[in-house]
This record gives structure tokens, C-alpha cells and sequence, in this order.
């Protein structure tokens, strides 16, 4: 028996010395993935991991720098007619992996398809970029895609159309959505087939990718030796592999198996006490806002009662914010107090951050038990009700603390406003959209991240209608200034647009339309000499062109 | 024999049948969306149903999804990895989760007859015990901890295997997840096996062996495993399948991309796809029925008495 | 139909045997001998078990924890849900989460230093999960409601999983394919789809996972039952039974019945785990048990999540979980010895 395990033991040796050898992934990045992606093509891809890949290797007309700013990448430069409905992108002399140039034909090509496949991000076209003709082609059955306002004059010119100026539009570029796609590559191609392997993807940006099949749980890009920025990329390739657990990879970082992982709050408590690790510690803004959505509507809700502008005056009161990011959220993330979460959208003209001052609508978003009591009174009074019992639902993947975070708030909120009881409904994600799109719950702990770098995206959804206005709230004042904002008398004036969105956010809070809760972070852990990797919390999440290892 | 193992082949084929109708219907009522979104208007996902067809009668539906499945397609996901073909995703998580359910099946169960015959062997006694509160602690500590403990210090305290699985180190990389999932398979193996032995050991017929001078080795392989092993293979044959089909939490956490964790994501991950739930199902039901017919020929195998095909115990 | 051998007859006149000769009795209802039964049967049965000291110590485990599942969180002055928290001088609330158990020797096995002291007037026994709530209440809170979901389901899947079984295996022949194709069909469906479909019938909770676990658990139970009747109805007794005329139903669970009990208890008891852990599984995905509940599968997967931060964590729930285990098979061990009186400590 002892021989036996004897045998077994060299066995093994050999056999993990032999394939240990065989791999050397020391020169990659190893990087956490928190989830699989979902889809490599720009028209199916939904998700921030997807995002991230895509953009390792596709390049569009811009790209992001460190700040977010949109500066050059395949457009080396572009015009602006006077009227703002017209950019012209001139692009530069780039190639896709196969070989081929890169051409405004790609655009064409790829925007197209956008608009009449009409994948979940389709909306940036017609919605938030507003160019001519996406309207009318998106969700229709017959369109004809040729009637979008894009064109390519030549092979090194692409012309937008726009129907009203969007003064964000540049910063519109290096979002996936708009990237380009090769014609003839894609067309040669079995149908279905577009993205799921190396083979049958094709770049144009800083890498290629090396090993990847739909649903891995690991994939590997490496550097494109033909990119047209390819001094700049020093990195020889980044290894991602897809973590569930945030336990888990914070063993993977100490054994060096992974280089960037996100680490959960618990973790952090426990990284900074580590010296080890506690310099490495990078908390960095994730974007998403989440707040509570109330449905409004008669259906819900003891028959409407959230319709009631104190009574959800009296809630969002009674949340101890500072507590929910102190003691359960625990990452870095901000305590929020204003319907535009901070640090994402900063005035193009002044620099100054929309929501830089969370103390502005005090008077209506705190934490102050007593005035909750108080706005609790006066809707039982005009109720004429003393006892309350809502339902709150929440997706219970959707990041190890928003249970914890949907316990404290029962626990405020009950604490504050006797009489109110909130019983908690976990569910997953995607059943907690089904319940609010068909307005079948009563408050809802959900969240929202921005598409684009500018407040609309969180206040153009409380337009009466939207097809996010959950709670069924509508405000014909609200209304009227955003659409002073989108396609009326403020488009061409930047300041008195951005003062207009103030007002509109004023609207909001005090009627407390949503109760904002707090503004995501992430908590990295970045090994020692690995630098500059670009963090957003706006359409890139994570950026690597610049990375170096020391 | 022949003519019964048709017969039952030909059953099983109806079987799938109906289980892929109430699968079909089933679904369409679960909760979720299959095209979960934020940002779609009601015209686009309009539109994306009418192009699934999700919008014909169920009936033309599920003839239609036949028909496919005939020319060995199982559609796309919708709300999973979009785009590309289930099939194409499925083989490797089915090649992923059946090889490394595959190696804990074939550890646990030899494993577990061993750690079995020996406590049967030694019944009363210290080695029994021991294999008794083995076994215990393999079915009360889940497989997952039991893999983040073998992770831990295997691949970090003493960095020997990868701390991921790598499919192009797929023997090497295999070793923990196959062991940690071999535990529960082994324990409760271990537990029938004792059990049935000690039952066996105790009946007439060994008695008589043993007073004809049989003993050791031949006896214990010749007259009782052989008697013990009915009750074994019928706890290993859902084993089987459940090993085969995957672990979630093992599969998430050691980065394996298998059926369990596809399973999940298909039904609770961003919305309810469909086609992935019906691919999996079906995949399951099959995997589940082929195993039980060969339970089944099993029984007259192991113990000739048996005729689960003839017709017994009529008046 | 069971062969038969007649032995040649010795004696003159030859008589060659009829086919009439050949019948079972009419059907009747069999009276037990009442000379042989020198005392009521589960006398004996009761006597033997506590004869046997791992029964009784198992038994002893289980009924431990069960007064403790019922008294244990009374002992505690934190409920299951309740946060345990206070306000500092500078109105800061502090939160009593992750407090290692209150033992000294344990914390400092854990962390290499001895507790702080800002909870230290309160006693956790073992310590705190990261929301700040008491892990003794909770613990013994999960171990209640694991126990009614684990006994509740596995009491009625096992009268259900035991008679389909043994009825589809006695029969045999096409009530037996008939029956095992419906269980193919029943345990094809994935868990998981039924229990979505049934949520929306059903308010989430204790009540659900029950159902759930009854609609999918008894079908091992009748596989185990229908493999031991293949194995027995062959065998004398059973056709000594049915010339006597007894019924169907009466050799199936009067005859037969006991002496499957064995295999039946084993897998009793490798049910409980599996129960607890489908639970588990079950809420994990959202349709089990409804937060701030908790049962020992939530409790072992919340310790779980926390494995690196609060290693302690997990340790209660994983240790009631294998008392109760250690407990059940003792116990099992015993009833199986004490019910089938063949085993040679008799």
C-alpha cells in the first residue's frame, strides 16, 4: 500500500512538472472577469465584461484617455458643421487583423446592422445619439437600413447625420455599440458564427483575440503586433479569467494567479488591516447608482399608497445611508443624496462635477429620523391610514450586499416609522426587471448605470412614459424641462441646459420619486507594478493600452 | 433479451418525447423574461419575439423545435451568450462537466466499496467507526468547501495544481474538483455497501458458505458483495447523473465551464432562455433514462433471480 | 409464476399430479400465530434498541438538538433577525459584525490575539455573521427550520417513495414500466423549473421548498424499495405467502415490507443532507427560504461567502449538521438491527 501511494506521489510529480512547463502565463495580465461574457459582437454584447473584451480589440472613431475624455483613435480628426447636425470623421490609415484597411465602409457597414438587428443597445442611435433616421428603423419590421443617416463619401471619410445637436456626441464614440464591423469578413462568415472564436473575429485595436469559445470560463487576448498604435501597448497579452466568488479571488491574488481582482467590501476591511495588501488597494468608481423605486400606481401598494409624495418623503428620511456603505457596502462606495450619483458627469465647461455637492437637496433626502416621522404623520394623516405593509424586492445576484444592504434598510426604515413593516422578496435579477417593467411590486432596491457621461442618462428616465419610469411617476414640469434639454431651446446652450438639469434633479427628490442610496465603487487589488490601468465608470470599465509591468 | 432491450429502447425514445413536450410547455410558463432588458422599447422585443416565433401557437412551436432537433439544432440563446448556437457552447461544458464527472464517479464509487467492505468487515469495530464518521462528514460537508479547502492548500499553501481549472491541462487541473466531488458519492457508497454487507453477512446463505469452509477473500466477493451490490447501483445510478450534469458552486468557483453552472445561468441568471433550458432538460432526461435502463439490465445481471423484463408475480 | 418441484412419491398407488392440484388458497385474511409471538413485537424492538449504547447515544445527539432548535434562541437576548448595534459618544452607530466567538482559546486560534473589547459585555457565543447578528440564535433558528422542512418532507417521500416502489416492483411487467417511465418523466424535469413554475402559485418560503422537495425527493426512496422488492419477491417466503392466499397488498407491506427496512433506512438518513442542502441550493437562487430566515444550508453557504474574512463562521452550522448526522445513523444503525431480528446479537 505505501509503495502504492509512493508510485502515486512521483506520478503525479512528473505529471505536474511536465505541464507546468508547457504554459508560461507569466508575461499575461491575469485579470477577473466577475461574470462570463456574454457576446463578443457589438450588437448582442450587454454587459460590462463583454464591453471590456470588445474594446481590448476593436478600436472606434474615439477612444477614452485617463479622465474619460473622448480623444482620436480610428477618426485621427473631425469637423462639426455650424448648424451641429453633421460630424465628419476623417479616419486614419488602420488595419483589421486579416490584413484589410479599416474603412469608413466598416462604419457603414456595422451601425447599420445596429440599427436593424435592434439589440438592447440600439437605443444609443436613436435615443441618446439622435442620428437621423434610427427612429424610424429601429423595432420596425421592414426597414430599410440604407436610410440611416451615416454615409462614407470615400474610403477614409464617415459622415453622421444627426436630427438635433448632441453636445455629448464625440463621447458617444468609444462606446461598443459604435464600433466598426469588416463587411466582407463578417459576410464570409457561417451565419451565428460572428465572435465566437478566435477565428471568426477580427481586430483592428491594441489586441487580438487568442482563445476563446462562448461561455468560457477563461479567455486570452494578446498584443496586435499591426495595431496602428502599437508602440503604445506594452503589455504582451492579458489572461481573464471568470470569478464567482470575490472570496475566491482574493486567494487567486495572493497566489499570483490573478494580477487585477475586485474584492468584496468584507474583504477590504480585512485587505486594510493587511500592509501586504493594503497598498495595493485601489477603489475605483463603478458608476451604478442604486436607489429604491416606488410603483405609484393603484395596483400596488395597499392601493396606491406610494403614491403619496410624504409617505416616500418619510422612507428615503429614515435611511441611514452613511451606515449602509460603513457597515454592510464596505468597498469605497458613496453615500448618495442626490438623483445624479457623483463623480461620473463634470460640466464641460466648467469641470465641476454635477452632484460634487450632496448636500444641496438636504431638505428633502437625509438621514433625520425625526423629519421622516414627521412626513410620516402627515401622509398617514392625509391617508387616513396608520398601518402600512409594503414588499421590497431585490435580485439576489446581483453582488454580495445588496441583501445585507435591503436588511439594514428594513431595519431603519421600521426602526423610524412605526407602523410601517417591509417584508423582503429576494429574487433574481432578471425577475426583479419583470416585476417592475410590468409594475407588479411595491419598492424595488434596483440600480442603474450610466451609458453615456452626462446626467441624462439617470434623468432622462423619469420622463412620464419612459420605458424605465418605473414608479409611473409623471411631472409635466419635469417633462417640459427635460425636453428642453434633449430637443428643445437648450441644446445649443451648454450652461443653461446643465442649470435646467439641475432643476429637473430638484424636481425629482423632492417628490421623492426615487430614494437614492448609494454610488457603487470597486475595490481592486492590483499587483505591486502593474500600472496605469485606465479605470471608468462609464462605458470602458477597465482599460489596459498603457499598461506596464514593472 | 433482445427483444426486451428494444423494446425498452423504443419506450425511452417515447419518453424523451413526452418529457420534451411538458419541458416545452413548462418553460414557457416559468417566470423571467427571455428577453431581459433595460433599454429595448416594446417594438424591439415585439420584434425579437416574432423572430423566435415565440409568438406562434404553442402547438406549431413545439413541432417546429422537433423538427429542428431532428436536423440537430437547438436554436440560440436569447438571454444567454446571444448569438451563438447552443450547440456550440454545449459541447464543451457537456466534454468539460462528463469528464471530471466522469473521474469523481469512477474515484467515489471504488473508493466508497472499499472504505465499505472494510467497514462491513470490521462491523463493531474501530476501522468501522471510522469509516462511519468518514462517510458522515463526506455527505454533511458540501463539495464546494471541501474544494475551497483542497484549493487552499493544494494550490496556494503548497502551490502544486493550478488554482484554476485550465482545459489545456485537463487530467492535472481536474484532480480537485474531481475529489471534492467524489465525496458525497463515496460516503454514501461507503454507507450502503457496510449496511449490505453486514446484512448479507448475516444471512443463511453465507452462513452456509462459511460452514462449508469458505472464507476471506472468495467469499466476500463471490457471495456477498455480489447479493450487496443491487441497493448499490440503484443509489449510484442518480449519483451518476447528478455528478455527470455538474455542480454549480464547484464549477463557479473553480472557473469550470460546465452544464451545472449553465443550468443556473440559463434559468436564473439575466432572464429565462428558453432554448437553453429545453437543450439542458433534455440532455439531462436522456442522460437520466439511458442510466436507469442500464440499472435496470443490471439487476439481472448481478443477481440471475431477477427478471425486472419478464412479467412476475401475477395470481 | 414460481417454479415448483414436487418430489417423486414413494409410496404406491403412482399418482401423477394434476395442473388442479395446483392452486393458491382463495384469497383470506392471514391471522398472525399468536402462540409464537412470546411478546408484542415492538416490545422487542424497543428493548433491543436501547440495549444497543450507539443508538441510545445517537438518539441522545438528536434529541439535544432538537430541544436546542426549540430553547436555544431563547437563551439568547438577540432574535434571529435583530442587528445587534449601538450608538457611540459621537452618535456613530456600531455595528456588532463579524465578532469571533466570545471563547478567548478560539479567538485567538483563529486571529493570534485576544477579542476587542467594544462588544465585550455581550455574549456571543459563536460570535457574529457580517451583518452584526448573533450566530447562536441564528444557528440554533436554522437548525428549526432545516429540521421541520428535513422531517416533514422525508417522512411523507418516504411513504410515498416506499409504496410506489414496492407496488412497481411486485407487480412488475407493464404496471411496472408504466410506473417507472412516470418516474423517468417526473425526475426528468430539472428541479429548478419546477419550482420556478410552482413559485408562481405558491408565496416563497418554508411552504415551497417543502412542496418542492416532496414533488422530486421520493423518487430515490422508491427507487431503492423497487430494487429490494426485485430482489426478495422471489424468494419462498413470498410464494409460501401467496399459496397460503394472502393478498397482494398484504405480502407487499406486511411480508416484504420489513424486510426492505434495512436499505430504507440508509437512505432516510442520506436524505436529510441532500433535504437540507436542496434547500439551500433552493434559496441560493431565490426561491427557497425568504431573508432574514435562515436555515443550516443558508447558514453553511452565508459562513461559506465569508470563508477567508470570518473563517469562524461557518463552523456551527457544518458541526450541528454533522451531530445531527452522526446522531441519525446511530440511530438508523439501531432501529435496523432492533427492527429486522435476524442480525446476530439477537
Amino acid at each position: 500500500m505505501k509503495k502504492f501511494f509512493v508510485l502515486l506521489l512521483a506520478a503525479l510529480m512528473v505529471f505536474s512538472c511536465t505541464f507546468t512547463a508547457v504554459a508560461d502565463d507569466s508575461a499575461y495580465l491575469g485579470v477577473m472577469l466577475s461574470t462570463n461574457v456574454m457576446s463578443l459582437d457589438t450588437n448582442l454584447a450587454t454587459d460590462g465584461e463583454s464591453f471590456e473584451v470588445i474594446a481590448d480589440c476593436i478600436d472606434g472613431l474615439m477612444q477614452m484617455d485617463a479622465e474619460g475624455a473622448a480623444i482620436p483613435a480610428i477618426a485621427e480628426s473631425y469637423d462639426l458643421s455650424d448648424d451641429g447636425l453633421t460630424y465628419t470623421f476623417h479616419l486614419r490609415d488602420a488595419s483589421w487583423s486579416n490584413g484589410t484597411p479599416v474603412t469608413a465602409n466598416d462604419f457603414v457597414f456595422a451601425w447599420r446592422r445596429i440599427a436593424q438587428e435592434a439589440g438592447e443597445y440600439a437605443y444609443m442611435l436613436d435615443e441618446i445619439g439622435n442620428i437621423k433616421g434610427a427612429a424610424e428603423i429601429i423595432g420596425a419590421e421592414k426597414a430599410d437600413p440604407t436610410t440611416l443617416g451615416v454615409s462614407a463619401p470615400d474610403d477614409k471619410t464617415f459622415v453622421v447625420e444627426l436630427n438635433v445637436p448632441v453636445s455629448f456626441f464625440p463621447s458617444l464614440m468609444y462606446f461598443p455599440t459604435f464600433y466598426p464591423i469588416n463587411e466582407e469578413f463578417y459576410n464570409s462568415l457561417a451565419d451565428g458564427t460572428y465572435g465566437t472564436s478566435p477565428d471568426t473575429y477580427l481586430s483592428n485595436g491594441a489586441f487580438v483575440l487568442e482563445d476563446y469559445t462562448p461561455g468560457t470560463a477563461s479567455l486570452t487576448v494578446k498584443k496586435n503586433p499591426d495595431y496602428w498604435d502599437a508602440d503604445r501597448v506594452q503589455l504582451a497579452g492579458i489572461k481573464y479569467q471568470v470569478v464567482g466568488s470575490s472570496d475566491n479571488a482574493l486567494t487567486a491574488y495572493r497566489t499570483g494567479a490573478l494580477n487585477v481582482v475586485a474584492i468584496s467590501g468584507n474583504q477590504v476591511a480585512a485587505a486594510e488591516k493587511d500592509a501586504s495588501l493594503a497598498n495595493n488597494l485601489k477603489v475605483t468608481g463603478a458608476g451604478y447608482m442604486w436607489y429604491l423605486s416606488f410603483s405609484q400606481t393603484e395596483k400596488n401598494a395597499q392601493n396606491g399608497k406610494l403614491a403619496n409624495a410624504n409617505l416616500r418623503l418619510a422612507i428615503t428620511n429614515a435611511i441611514d445611508r452613511d451606515n449602509l456603505v460603513d457597515n454592510y457596502v464596505m468597498d469605497g462606495s458613496l453615500a448618495t443624496y442626490t438623483a445624479v450619483p457623483p463623480q461620473f458627469a463634470a460640466s464641460s465647461t466648467t469641470g465641476e462635477d454635477f452632484s460634487a455637492d450632496q448636500d444641496r437637496f438636504t431638505d428633502y433626502v437625509s438621514y433625520d429620523p425625526d423629519k421622516a416621522l414627521e412626513y410620516f404623520e402627515a401622509a398617514k394623516a392625509e391617508l387616513g391610514v396608520d398601518e402600512f405593509t409594503f414588499t421590497m424586492i431585490y435580485g439576489n445576484n446581483e453582488g454580495d450586499e445588496v441583501a445585507k444592504v435591503a436588511q439594514a434598510i428594513k431595519e431603519d426604515v421600521e426602526d423610524a416609522l412605526p407602523g410601517l413593516t417591509i417584508n423582503l422578496q429576494p429574487m433574481t435579477k432578471a425577475e426583479r426587471l419583470d416585476k417592475m417593467q410590468n409594475d407588479n411590486y411595491d419598492v424595488a432596491l434596483t440600480r442603474w448605470g450610466p451609458d453615456y457621461a452626462d446626467p441624462m442618462t439617470y434623468l432622462g428616465m423619469w420622463v412620464t412614459n419612459n420605458s424605465n419610469n418605473y414608479g409611473f411617476w409623471s411631472n409635466a414640469e419635469f417633462d417640459q424641462l427635460i425636453a428642453d434639454c434633449t430637443t428643445g431651446a437648450y441644446i445649443t446652450d451648454y450652461d443653461a441646459r446643465w442649470d435646467a438639469m439641475l432643476n429637473a434633479e430638484e424636481i425629482v427628490l423632492q417628490e421623492a420619486v426615487i430614494a437614492p442610496l448609494y454610488t457603487k465603487a470597486q475595490a481592486n487589488l492590483i499587483t505591486e507594478g502593474v500600472e496605469n490601468i485606465e479605470f471608468h465608470p462609464v462605458a470602458l470599465n477597465r482599460v489596459y493600452k498603457d499598461v506596464v509591468i514593472k | 433479451m433482445t427483444k426486451y432491450v428494444l423494446k425498452r429502447i423504443g419506450l425511452a425514445v417515447l419518453t424523451l418525447f413526452i418529457i420534451t413536450l411538458v419541458l416545452f410547455l413548462l418553460v414557457r410558463i416559468m417566470p423571467g423574461n427571455p428577453f431581459p432588458s433595460e433599454r429595448m422599447s416594446a417594438e424591439q422585443i415585439a420584434l425579437k419575439r416574432q423572430e423566435m416565433g415565440l409568438d406562434d401557437p404553442v402547438v406549431v412551436q413545439f413541432f417546429r423545435y422537433i423538427v429542428n432537433l431532428f436536423h440537430g439544432d437547438f436554436g440560440k440563446g436569447t438571454s444567454l451568450y446571444y448569438g451563438a448556437p447552443i450547440t456550440t457552447v454545449l459541447t464543451t461544458c457537456i466534454s468539460n462537466s462528463f469528464k471530471i464527472g466522469g473521474i469523481a464517479i469512477v474515484l467515489g464509487s471504488l473508493v466508497g466499496l472499499v472504505l465499505g467492505i472494510t467497514a462491513a468487515l470490521h462491523k463493531g469495530r474501530f476501522l468501522d467507526g471510522l469509516c462511519t464518521v468518514l462517510s458522515i462528514l463526506g455527505v454533511c460537508v458540501p463539495s464546494y468547501v471541501f474544494l475551497i479547502f483542497l484549493q487552499y492548500t493544494f494550490s496556494f499553501k503548497i502551490p502544486f495544481f493550478p488554482y484554476f481549472f485550465d482545459p489545456s491541462r485537463f487530467l492535472f487541473s481536474s484532480v480537485i474538483p474531481a475529489i471534492s466531488l467524489s465525496l458525497f458519492t463515496m460516503s454514501t457508497i461507503a454507507r450502503f455497501t457496510r449496511n449490505e454487507m453486514v446484512e448479507v453477512f448475516d444471512s443463511d446463505y453465507v452462513r452456509l458458505a462459511e460452514s462449508k469452509g469458505m472464507y476471506g477473500r472468495s467469499l466476500v466477493m463471490k457471495h456477498v458483495l455480489r447479493n450487496a451490490l443491487i441497493p448499490i447501483v440503484t443509489v449510484l445510478a442518480p449519483l451518476v447523473v447528478d455528478l455527470l450534469t455538474g455542480a454549480l458552486v464547484v464549477e463557479k468557483i473553480y472557473g469550470i465551464n460546465g452544464i451545472g453552472k449553465l443550468m443556473v445561468d440559463a434559468i436564473a441568471g439575466e432572464g429565462i432562455d428558453y432554448n437553453y433550458v429545453l437543450a439542458l432538460g433534455i440532455l439531462y432526461s436522456a442522460l437520466y433514462i439511458g442510466i436507469m435502463l442500464i440499472v435496470d439490465l443490471l439487476y439481472g445481471v448481478l443477481d440471475p433471480r431477477i427478471r425486472v423484463s419478464a412479467k412476475g408475480g401475477d395470481d | 409464476m414460481a417454479k415448483q418441484t414436487v418430489s417423486p412419491a414413494v409410496s404406491t398407488p403412482a399418482y401423477t399430479p394434476r395442473k388442479e392440484d395446483f392452486v393458491f388458497l382463495p384469497k383470506r385474511d392471514i391471522e398472525t400465530d399468536k402462540n409464537f409471538a412470546s411478546q408484542s413485537y415492538w416490545k422487542g424492538v424497543f428493548t433491543h434498541f436501547f440495549k444497543n449504547r450507539r443508538a441510545v447515544v445517537g438518539l441522545v445527539i438528536v434529541v439535544l438538538i432538537i430541544l436546542f432548535s426549540i430553547f436555544g434562541p431563547m437563551l439568547s437576548s438577540y432574535g434571529y433577525r435583530d442587528i445587534v448595534q449601538y450608538r457611540n459618544e459621537k452618535n456613530k452607530r456600531v455595528v456588532a459584525k463579524g465578532i469571533s466567538p466570545q471563547i478567548p482559546a478560539l479567538h485567538e486560534l483563529f486571529y493570534g490575539e485576544a477579542p476587542d473589547n467594544s462588544f465585550s459585555e455581550y455574549t456571543f457565543l459563536f460570535g457574529t455573521d457580517d451583518l452584526g447578528r448573533d450566530l447562536w440564535t441564528r444557528t440554533w433558528y436554522g437548525a428549526r427550520v432545516s429540521l421541520l422542512i428535513a422531517f416533514i418532507t422525508i417522512f411523507i417521500d418516504m411513504i410515498i417513495g416506499m409504496s410506489y416502489g414496492l407496488i412497481s416492483g411486485y407487480f412488475g411487467g407493464r404496471v411496472d414500466n408504466v410506473m417507472q417511465r412516470f418516474v423517468e418523466i417526473a425526475n426528468s424535469v430539472p428541479r429548478l423549473v419546477i419550482v420556478s413554475v410552482l413559485a408562481i402559485f405558491m408565496p416563497k418560503g418554508m411552504g415551497l421548498v417543502i412542496v418542492a422537495l416532496l414533488l422530486t425527493e421520493w423518487i430515490g426512496m422508491s427507487k431503492i424499495a423497487r430494487a429490494e422488492m426485485l430482489k426478495i419477491k422471489e424468494q419462498e417466503y413470498v410464494l409460501a405467502s401467496h399459496t397460503l392466499g394472502a393478498g397482494n397488498m398484504h405480502i407487499i407491506f406486511k411480508e416484504i415490507l420489513p424486510n426492505t427496512i434495512g436499505p430504507i433506512i440508509t437512505q432516510v438518513m442520506f436524505s436529510i443532507p441532500t433535504a437540507i442542502f436542496t434547500e439551500a441550493f433552493l434559496s441560493f437562487v431565490g426561491v427557497g427560504i425568504v431573508l432574514p430566515e435562515c436555515s443550516v444550508g443558508t447558514l453553511i453557504e452565508d459562513g461559506f461567502n465569508n470563508i477567508t474574512t470570518l473563517p469562524y463562521q461557518i463552523l456551527p452550522p457544518i458541526l450541528v449538521l454533522a451531530l445531527l448526522m452522526l446522531g441519525f445513523n446511530f440511530i438508523g444503525d439501531g432501529l435496523r438491527e432492533a427492527l429486522a431480528p435476524k442480525l446476530e446479537d439477537m
